[in-house]
């Protein structure tokens, strides 16, 4: 019932073109269209995105000079074909900047926009789609490399820097969890001081559907003891939700429904 | 309140300056504006040039005063005229952190509500899109905003995920072409910035031209808005904010942050609001008190050329003399080294 009550909330933002909107009556956008698509086997979703796949084989948003890419996470919706290969080689061709105006030394990752640093969360997209849709590429490589460098010093991930200017930076509940999927069964230390970061952290910052969605997922997807109390309190949250932000949402729906598979290397 | 006008000219700054030696040597930083000199890189149409600029500078010893009848009367102070306009306020929340002093207090914002609607607002609501926290809900509810807002029964707006579109750029700093910016931004009559007063590793210091930054989805810029530092950030400072237009500026200066800023600082008690019909004004004046030479601060500089007034001999401070009331703070390290900046800092 719970599932049904979030995929409804989920809904509310699908246009009549079959893409989601950021918000309920936002314009078709690839991120949340994506994470609909897998929290929801939405076809429709799915039938919109490959609609819009680039002449580059990218999927995102341009705005002026900057393009906001989601190819990595689309891939994860998309079915086998032409369309997915052309896309899983735009991800591997796409890489981080590590100094303004030059790649500098590895590892990469993955940016938000191309030419950019390679941040905890887009990396972690990179990799999942490499290590799901396209597992002997040799891109996953750098991306682990890039995700344990960016992690913090007691377990976890912020958005990509765990120090700066000489102050250690904290892990956040929702980066962490989506670098978890990311890393899952490479380095058991990664894994291990991920988890004892949620652990610590994610009643705390349970505040944020968003994050709470991302640890139940995560919980769920170890088989961590933690999982039902999250889960108790994101059907809460949501009740409690006013807030429309679909990928929160879609998120809320992935962690508690059968799409959470979409998420699990192997 | 004292209404007596100050303007601060150039050897009283630096008299203020040199005795507290902090800012003085940092104005030489690493940064480039393209064709500042040889042809000036916005449309003159867009930005007509102003006469004056009135800045409030206000004593609010702590979070627990009157602080909504001294935000209204700051505003009636500058002659700010919102009588029937839909305002919103963009406060400073970058993200959250128990033990700092990072974001607006949620004291002043609510403060700023309840001034504005006694003003004649017909609507005001709060909005920002965090830059480092992707879980805005996280943010504002963790930070006490959410709940000051609920008591005051003013709408949020998350502006990291609220409908957007693509705004044409009127200056040219970078080479951004346009910026995709949230239609509550577009649509507001009036959007005044509300930053934290406080430092920045890279700007200097971050007060209401760097707050605009908050104003761009991190649905489309990202997490942190890594778009905007490698397109440069006093460029993009000025690109932004000269898209957004703030028609006012209230800076939380009651308690600020110096040294690591903008996240890690630490907390410097200034007791003072900062009010002003001009952003550039306002950060100019800031800075001031802050014990920045704002004419040394390349951002507010130029912005004073094109966005508003950063001559401090040309504004019209009223309130407290902001030489009187210099709060030296300890300057982030990595200012002046923007030459050099990595995506991981």
């Amino acid at each position: 019932m719970v599932f049904d009550t979030i995929a409804a909330r989920v809904r509310r933002a699908k246009t009549s073109e079959g893409g989601y909107g950021s918000v309920a009556g936002g314009g078709p956008e690839p991120e949340p269209t994506a994470m609909a698509a897998l929290a929801l086997h939405d076809r429709d979703a799915v039938a919109w995105l490959l609609g819009t796949q680039t002449t580059e084989g990218s999927f995102g948003t341009q705005a002026g000079s900057v393009f906001s890419d989601d190819t990595a996470l689309v891939c994860l919706s998309l079915p086998d074909g032409a369309q997915l290969e052309r896309a899983l080689d735009h991800v591997e061709a796409t890489a981080g900047v590590n100094e303004r105006g030059a790649a500098g030394p590895p590892p990469y990752g993955w940016p938000w926009t191309s030419g950019a640093y390679g941040w905890t969360e887009p990396t972690a997209w990179g990799v999942l789609a490499l290590r799901t849709r396209r597992p002997a590429s040799e891109r996953i490589a750098d991306g682990i490399d890039a995700l344990a460098q960016r992690e913090c010093a007691e377990g976890g991930w912020n958005y990509g820097t765990p120090e700066s200017f000489g102050v250690a930076e904290p892990p956040f509940v929702q980066t962490t969890a989506v670098a978890l999927f990311a890393t899952a069964g490479i380095e058991e230390g990664l894994t291990r001081r991920g988890l004892a970061a949620l652990h610590a952290r994610w009643r705390s910052e349970a505040g944020g559907l968003l994050t709470l969605a991302a640890a139940v997922a995560a919980f769920r997807s170890f088989h961590d003891a933690d999982a039902g109390e999250a889960a108790e309190a994101l059907e809460r949250a949501v009740g409690d939700a006013t807030q429309s932000d679909t990928v929160a949402l879609a998120w809320a729906a992935l962690a508690i429904g059968p799409g959470l598979s979409a998420l699990s290397v192997g | 309140m004292n209404e007596h006008t100050h303007r601060i000219d150039r050897r009283t700054f630096l008299r203020g300056a040199a005795a507290v030696g902090t800012f003085a040597a940092a104005g030489a930083i690493g940064w480039e504006i393209r064709n500042v000199t040889t042809h000036d890189p916005w449309d003159a149409s867009a930005f007509p040039p102003r006469d004056s600029s009135r800045v409030a500078v206000l004593r609010a010893p702590s979070y627990e005063a009157d602080l909504e009848s001294i935000v209204l009367g700051g505003l009636r102070t500058i002659g700010a005229d919102v009588s029937g306009a839909r305002v919103l306020l963009k406060p400073n929340m970058v993200e959250y952190d128990p033990h700092g002093v990072v974001n607006t207090d949620p004291r002043v914002v609510v403060a700023a509500v309840h001034a504005l609607r006694r003003l004649g607002a017909s609507s005001v609501t709060v909005a920002e899109g965090p830059g480092h926290r992707r879980d805005t809900g996280y943010v504002v509810e963790a930070s006490g905003l959410s709940p000051a807002l609920r008591d005051a029964r003013t709408p949020f707006v998350d502006l990291n995920v609220a409908p957007s579109s693509a705004v044409p750029l009127r200056s040219r700093f970078t080479n951004l072409g346009s910026l995709w910016l949230p239609d509550a931004i577009r649509t507001a009559d009036v959007v005044i910035s509300m930053p934290k007063m406080k430092t920045h590793h890279w700007a200097g210091a971050t007060l209401s031209l760097k707050n605009c930054f908050g104003c761009l989805p991190g649905r489309v810029y990202g997490w942190p808005k890594n778009a905007l530092h490698w397109a440069g950030i006093e460029p993009s400072i000025l690109d932004v904010a000269g898209a957004v237009r703030p028609a006012y500026a209230i800076v939380d200066g009651i308690v600020g942050m110096e040294g690591n800023g903008p996240i890690n600082g630490t907390a410097k008690h200034v007791g003072l609001l900062v009010i002003g019909d001009d952003p550039v004004a306002v950060d100019a004046t800031s800075a001031h008190i802050m014990g920045m030479d704002p004419a040394k601060m390349p951002y507010i500089a130029v912005a004073g050329r094109f966005l508003g007034l950063s001559d401090l001999e040309r504004i019209d401070a009223v309130g407290e003399d902001p030489t009187s009331v210099m709060t030296p703070f300890a300057p982030a390290p990595g200012f002046g080294q923007t030459g050099s900046i990595t995506g991981g800092q």
